[in-house]
């Protein structure tokens, strides 16, 4: 029998805020000691009163409106209880109930759609770190704002699970609610995937797979499950709904502990957040503040780069919105370079942090058009357009500095090669030539090269000579 | 609605309480009294009605995004727990 996988995610982003979600504590704890980023609120002594963090609605109307979801004027938030030493307070801050991101959708690369059945703001939990018969408990990230974006079961494949996890990363980074990094648990997914055979109504029994860190883990973890739950169907058993871990070293799921049901959470409203209640101009206002998103970059560029540059490229937001201050004519061959040569550079992450001025771009663009510039020699000045030792004086002068302009001056040209023609050692290539060998053309225009120490065009050079050896 | 004894030791385990024998009976009774007086709001038709989440009237109380210094220090809140190690709180061993 053939069976048909559904996948849904869900994806916890911590969001970019200079202080938590309700205390005016150091969000960034990057580097810091364990616990030195906390505060009574965050560890829930009593008599502490939470405090929203105004930032964190911001920043999760602009997520919200990059996934194309209606912004939820009001909302709330509820205390979801479990007993874990990652969450001193017995309970986490969510929005069970009232979420403030509604319905909306992500658009696949390939043009397939993913519906978001909603988004909520929460607080994070601790950290704990296992040892032999202890943990230890760092509570920095306590109360980091993260939003949850829980997916409607519309995947049906490792492959789409994949890009829908890599194009949500690339829609918080574009509109700048989260710093994106995955390694630092920035992004965590946790994926739902059940089978049935096809044209069956019903979803079959589901597993998840927790904490997920890459888009890599995603799609192996997902490819595993639908080869494991393939295999238990077809010999006849069924599959146990289960929480599952996954280990990017044995690339296989292991049950985690056995899923609770909601019930046991106990939600009940948080009676110390008053709601949320957000007027329609400051909503608009918010969204307005959306600035290109990668599907607006597939539209402009569509017709200008190729699909499969574009979608590398389109994992950096500051070089598309570069792209975007270029020229149209120039953007082709700009991003070219980017692609082929900044992406295979060691220290291309580096380089991109800091890019060079569209102007300076578009300057080597031209050159390289009107042919003042081999192609070699534009990757050459375009690398040296992010040293350190050279930015900032523009193109023209490094290329000249570098002594890469190519002789595009007839006349001068018409003099080096006269000269060549002139040396005893290229008279039998002439002869050859007149001969009809038509190979030693080469030679000739390797010669011209060398005498004019590479600047010549050797387009223009080849033609000079069978002018003159005609 | 009627509180078994199940009700109370699967509570108990979710907030990871140890109870005696005889407390579970007592708490039992406890809670069934408690829910038992509650219940008496039942006989309102509140179909119609907004559920109540906070009675302050207030909405929208935010604060700016801004770093704001910390009285109460790393030490202190270690010296709160039971045990500590390297900076950290140290807890019997969880998975």
């Amino acid at each position: 029998m053939k069976y048909l996988p559904t996948i849904g995610i869900e994806c916890h982003v911590q969001l970019k805020t200079r202080t938590k979600l309700f205390s005016e504590v150091d969000n960034d704890a990057r580097g810091k000691e364990p616990n030195s980023c906390v505060s009574p609120v965050d560890y829930a002594l009593p008599g502490m009163l939470p405090r929203l963090n105004e930032e964190a609605v911001r920043l999760a109307i602009l997520a919200g409106r990059a996934m194309n979801c209606e912004i939820n004027a009001e909302s709330r938030f509820d205390r979801k209880h479990y007993f874990y030493p990652d969450s001193p307070k017995g309970y986490q801050i969510t929005q069970f109930y009232h979420p403030i991101i509604g319905a909306g959708y992500v658009e696949l690369p390939s043009g397939g759609r993913v519906r978001i059945e909603h988004a909520h703001l929460e607080g994070d939990a601790g950290k704990l770190t296992h040892f032999d018969g202890y943990s230890l408990v760092d509570l920095n990230r306590v109360d980091t704002p993260l939003i949850e974006i829980v997916s409607m079961p519309d995947i049906h494949s490792a492959k789409d699970a994949h890009d829908y996890c890599k194009e949500l990363w690339r829609l918080m980074i574009y509109a700048g609610v989260s710093y994106g990094d995955l390694y630092n648990g920035n992004m965590r997914f946790d994926v739902n995937t059940s089978l049935a055979p096809e044209g069956a109504e019903e979803l079959g029994t589901r597993t998840e797979v927790k904490n997920l860190n890459s888009f890599k883990s995603v799609e192996r973890a997902v490819e595993y499950e639908i080869a494991r739950q393939t295999k238990v169907l077809e010999s006849g058993e069924k599959v146990v709904q289960q929480t599952l871990g996954w280990s990017d070293a044995t690339g296989k799921t292991t049950p985690q502990r056995s899923k609770e049901v909601a019930a046991d959470y106990r939600y009940m409203p948080e009676p110390d957040l008053p709601p949320l209640r957000l007027s329609a101009d400051f909503i608009a206002e918010e969204s307005a503040k959306l600035p290109m998103m990668p599907g607006d970059f597939r539209k402009k560029f569509g017709g200008v780069i190729a699909e499969d540059v574009l979608e590398v490229l389109l994992d950096y937001p500051e070089l598309m919105q570069k792209l975007g201050e270029i020229n149209e004519e120039y953007v082709k061959s700009i991003s070219n370079l980017f692609a082929s040569v900044l992406l295979a550079e060691e220290k291309s992450a580096e380089y991109l942090n800091d890019l060079p001025s569209s102007e300076d771009l578009t300057e080597l663009a031209e050159m390289n058009e009107k042919k003042e510039l081999s192609s070699t020699a534009a990757k050459e000045v375009f690398l040296r357009l992010f040293d350190p030792q050279m930015k900032g004086r523009g193109t023209k002068r490094i290329a000249k500095e570098l002594g890469l302009i190519q002789e595009n001056d007839l006349g001068a040209l018409e003099a080096i090669v006269d000269t060549v023609l002139a040396k005893p050692e290229t008279q039998k290539a002439q002869a050859d030539y007149k001969a009809g060998e038509e190979k030693v053309i080469g030679f000739l225009v390797g010669q011209v090269m060398k005498e004019s120490k590479g600047k010549a065009n050797p387009g223009a050079v080849q033609e000079i000579l069978r002018k003159k050896l005609a | 609605m009627e509180i078994k004894r199940e009700d109370i030791i699967h509570l108990a385990e979710l907030s990871d309480f140890s109870l005696a024998e005889e407390e579970i009976d007592k708490l039992g009774a406890d809670l069934q009294g408690i829910i038992k007086y509650i219940s008496q709001l039942d006989e309102l038709d509140v179909s119609g009605v907004e559920p109540t989440y906070q009675v302050f009237e207030m909405e929208n109380v935010w604060r700016p995004d801004e770093v704001v210094q910390q009285d109460a220090s790393r030490e202190q809140l270690l010296a709160l727990t039971k045990e500590s190690k390297d900076n950290q709180i140290k807890v019997p061993k969880v998975l």
